[in-house]
């Protein structure tokens, strides 16, 4: 996706967050092109969650400029509810609406901005259980799921929207290694199909299949970025090989 | 502060449009009238629950002779007095001593009837005067004038004294011979003799530190109301009426007013005589509750949203409100509802009003703050999860955290509920009569003070129990 044709989803410009003294982001500029997979990794606290919030307004930069599918959200003006709709996040958490049924989780985003009708939402979401392979759990309590179910249903829930940007935190750390997979799996179909992604996560095997461009997260900064291929095996930043070395050794 | 003064007099304002206030007729003056619901023989309910007794007879007779209509608003003798300095009522009559210190604040009509304070023994005693007290032991009533008094001359007579909360209990104790004398209000201990105790009064004719009773206005105001009861007084008085009216409370046996022994001897005969006041009662405590509840519930829950507000100034405000209105006791909120504000505002406010916006404020306080809870209780990802999919605040609080958080709430509601029914009772202290209030009156007229209470609080039981279930149907509903 180096191709320089392609059209810039995502545009960061040095910007700058901090937490009281702690200051979390340092001058941070990225651009994400249409149909990216960008994998971002890097130590706890180095600032990767608090990058991929801002995405989504639910941080607010301190300075610097974030451009989204062409709207300026670092702007406080800016009408925020209609650029989320446009942008699908999945957390480590799942953070599933518990006073809801599975069904109704899927179908509640698209009814609430009047983006679908109610019969519209219910085969959208029908469709998507299929997608992630839960189509027998559609009526059934979320708190009745295991991890890797709640994860897939939160990701279905996301897709309700018809997003054209997927933001994931860390959407496998929290799972029994055996849920992992199920996944991953339905990421990677998700990849394949052409979604611009932008995934927070340890998986470095994962990474390494699906990530065009892997970004290298340290102390705030981007300390190295570049294909998987170059990043994992030939790293130059002596904080990225460190890290590495941990990670694949762990 | 100010907003918050601005909600409230907006809130009498929809609230007073809401309620009946009594019709006046435009031929005829009408006034608020305030008396002491219980002041036998002066001012009590009688069998049928009529306020009646000297005062209110000479009130009624007045009226009709000189043409005025009026609302008698039964309460506290305390409460009585206040409603007309504050300007909630034109006029009290409620067995009130004319004295230096309440001339400054009321005008008296002409002095109706003069009181003091008189001692009474057994019937065939040997004691004949205060000297023949030496040694003996009298009984007292704790913090009455007659107390004051007996204490005042206990030295030279040398008597010693022993005391009593409850009249019945000390008459008994006199006529059983424990005890040799007593001091009291004359007129209240004739009443008791009338009534068939079997005591005889030393000194019906020469009151002890002798003073008048008198009805009372606002200094200044109302001099229309003073006039014509002073004429209708005179009245009264020249052609007999007043001596028939004092002669019929302080000459006729018990009975007459209180009804006969058998319907206050078994709890089945009070609930019995007493069915209409029992259910009045409860229908005012029902009727408090249920709109307390409702409007408390509405109130607190537009407190507690408030209180997760992302405007700080609106948290700070629903903090301030709930810290207010939790930290102030019912009851002085209440009166400075009741009493105070009406001079601030000039305008009235009837005591259901009053009442109902004491409780309004105060449970919904209690409950403003367990909402807030509720709704911090919710987990913040629920939040982030509404809003990163496009919903917008109102929405996502209204369709992901409130369902979430009113659940986490039903407990605190159901609690709530019970405590605000148990609540309706310190509002009997402005004079709204419901079913403590009701049970005050019935035992000052009949001194069954343990059965009556039993039956009141067997019925705040039983209502309790319905609320309960009834909450609990609901919870169970909602969770479906
Ligand atoms: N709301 C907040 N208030 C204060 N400090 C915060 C807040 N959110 C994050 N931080 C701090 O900012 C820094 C970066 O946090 P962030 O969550 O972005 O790290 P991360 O790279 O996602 O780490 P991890 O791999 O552990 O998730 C940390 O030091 C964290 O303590
Ligand atoms: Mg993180």
């Amino acid at each position: 996706m180096s191709d320089a044709q392609a059209k810039v989803k995502v545009h960061v410009e040095k910007v700058n967050k901090s937490y009281g003294d702690n200051h979390v982001l340092r001058d941070i500029s990225l651009d994400i092109a249409e149909n990216e997979v960008v994998v971002m990794i890097g130590p706890s606290g180095s600032g990767k969650s608090t990058f991929l919030r801002m995405l989504n307004q639910l941080e607010m930069p301190d300075d610097g400029t974030i451009v989204v599918d062409g709207f300026n959200i670092s702007d406080k003006s800016t009408d925020i509810n209609k650029v989320r709709e446009n942008i699908g996040m999945v957390f480590q958490s799942f953070n599933l609406f518990n006073n809801y049924s599975v069904l109704e989780n899927i179908m509640l985003a698209p009814i609430e901005t009047g983006k679908m009708d109610k019969a519209a939402a219910e085969t959208k979401a029908r469709q998507l259980l299929d997608t992630v392979g839960l189509s027998e759990k559609a009526d059934v309590s979320v708190n009745s799921l295991s991890g890797g179910q709640k994860q897939r249903i939160a990701i279905a829930r996301a897709l309700a929207m018809e997003p054209d940007i997927m933001l994931f935190d860390e959407p496998t750390s929290a799972l029994d290694p055996e849920m992992v997979g199920d996944v991953l799996e339905v990421m990677k179909n998700l990849a394949e199909s052409g979604m611009t992604m932008i995934i927070v996560t340890h998986e470095m095997g994962f990474a390494k299949q699906v990530a065009d461009r892997v970004v290298f997260f340290e102390s705030g900064k981007i300390q190295e970025s570049g294909a998987p291929k170059q990043v994992f095996d030939a790293p130059k930043n002596e904080r990225l090989q460190e890290f590495l070395s941990k990670v694949m050794h762990a | 502060m100010k907003k918050i003064l601005i909600f409230c007099i907006a809130f009498f304002a929809v609230l007073v449009t809401l309620v009946n206030i009594p019709n006046v007729s435009a031929a005829k003056p009408h006034y608020v009238i305030t008396t002491d619901a219980t002041y036998p023989p002066f001012d009590f309910q009688d069998k049928n629950n009529q306020y009646t007794g000297i005062d209110q007879e000479i009130l009624k007779t007045i009226a009709k002779r000189q043409g005025f209509t009026y609302t008698l608003k039964p309460m506290s003798f305390n409460s009585a007095t206040q409603s007309v300095s504050s300007g909630q009522a034109d006029g009290v009559i409620a067995g009130m001593s004319i004295t230096d210190e309440r001339k400054e604040v009321f005008d008296f009509g002409t002095p109706y009837y003069r009181s003091g304070i008189g001692w009474a023994v057994k019937k065939g005693s040997d004691v004949k005067s205060l000297k023949d007290l030496k040694g003996k032991t009298v009984a007292l009533k704790t913090g009455t004038s007659g107390a004051d008094y007996a204490l005042s001359v206990q030295k030279k007579y040398g008597f010693k004294v022993t005391y009593f909360n409850d009249s019945d209990t000390l008459y008994n104790d006199v006529i059983n011979g424990n005890t040799q004398a007593t001091f009291g209000d004359l007129p209240v201990i004739q009443y008791a003799v009338k009534n068939g105790t079997q005591l005889k009064v030393m000194n019906a004719k020469s009151p002890i530190e002798a003073g008048w009773y008198g009805f009372g206005v606002k200094k200044g105001d109302n001099a229309k109301l003073l006039t014509a009861f002073n004429k209708g007084f005179a009245d009264i008085k020249a052609d007999g009426t007043y001596d028939k009216i004092v002669a019929k409370y302080l000459g006729s046996s018990a009975a007459t007013f209180t009804g006969n022994k058998k319907d206050n001897s078994s709890v089945l005969g009070i609930l019995k005589s007493n069915d209409q006041a029992f259910l009045k009662g409860l229908w005012q405590t029902v009727l408090l509750t249920v709109l307390a509840i409702v409007l408390a519930s509405i109130w607190g829950v537009f407190l507690g949203i408030m209180g997760i507000s992302q405007v700080a100034g609106i948290r700070a405000l629903s903090t301030t409100i709930i810290y207010i209105f939790r930290g102030l006791p019912l009851m002085v909120l209440a009166f400075f509802i009741y009493i105070g504000l009406p001079s601030v505002i000039g305008m009235k406010i009837p005591a259901f009003i009053a009442g109902l916006v004491t409780l309004i404020l105060n449970e919904g306080a209690y409950t403003g703050a367990f909402v807030r809870g509720g709704f911090e209780a919710v987990e913040h990802g629920q939040m982030e999860a509404a809003r990163s999919l496009g919903l917008p605040y109102g929405k996502s609080m209204r369709k992901v955290i409130m369902p979430q958080g009113l659940k986490i709430m039903i407990p605190s509601f159901v609690n709530q509920f019970i405590i605000t029914l148990k609540d309706t009772s310190i509002l009997s202290a402005i004079g709204i009569l419901e079913l403590t209030q009701t049970g005050t009156l019935i035992v000052s007229r009949n001194s069954q003070g343990f059965r009556v209470w039993a039956i009141v609080a067997a019925i705040y039981l039983i209502v309790i129990t319905l609320l309960t279930w009834l909450s609990n149907w609901v919870e169970k509903r909602t969770r479906a």
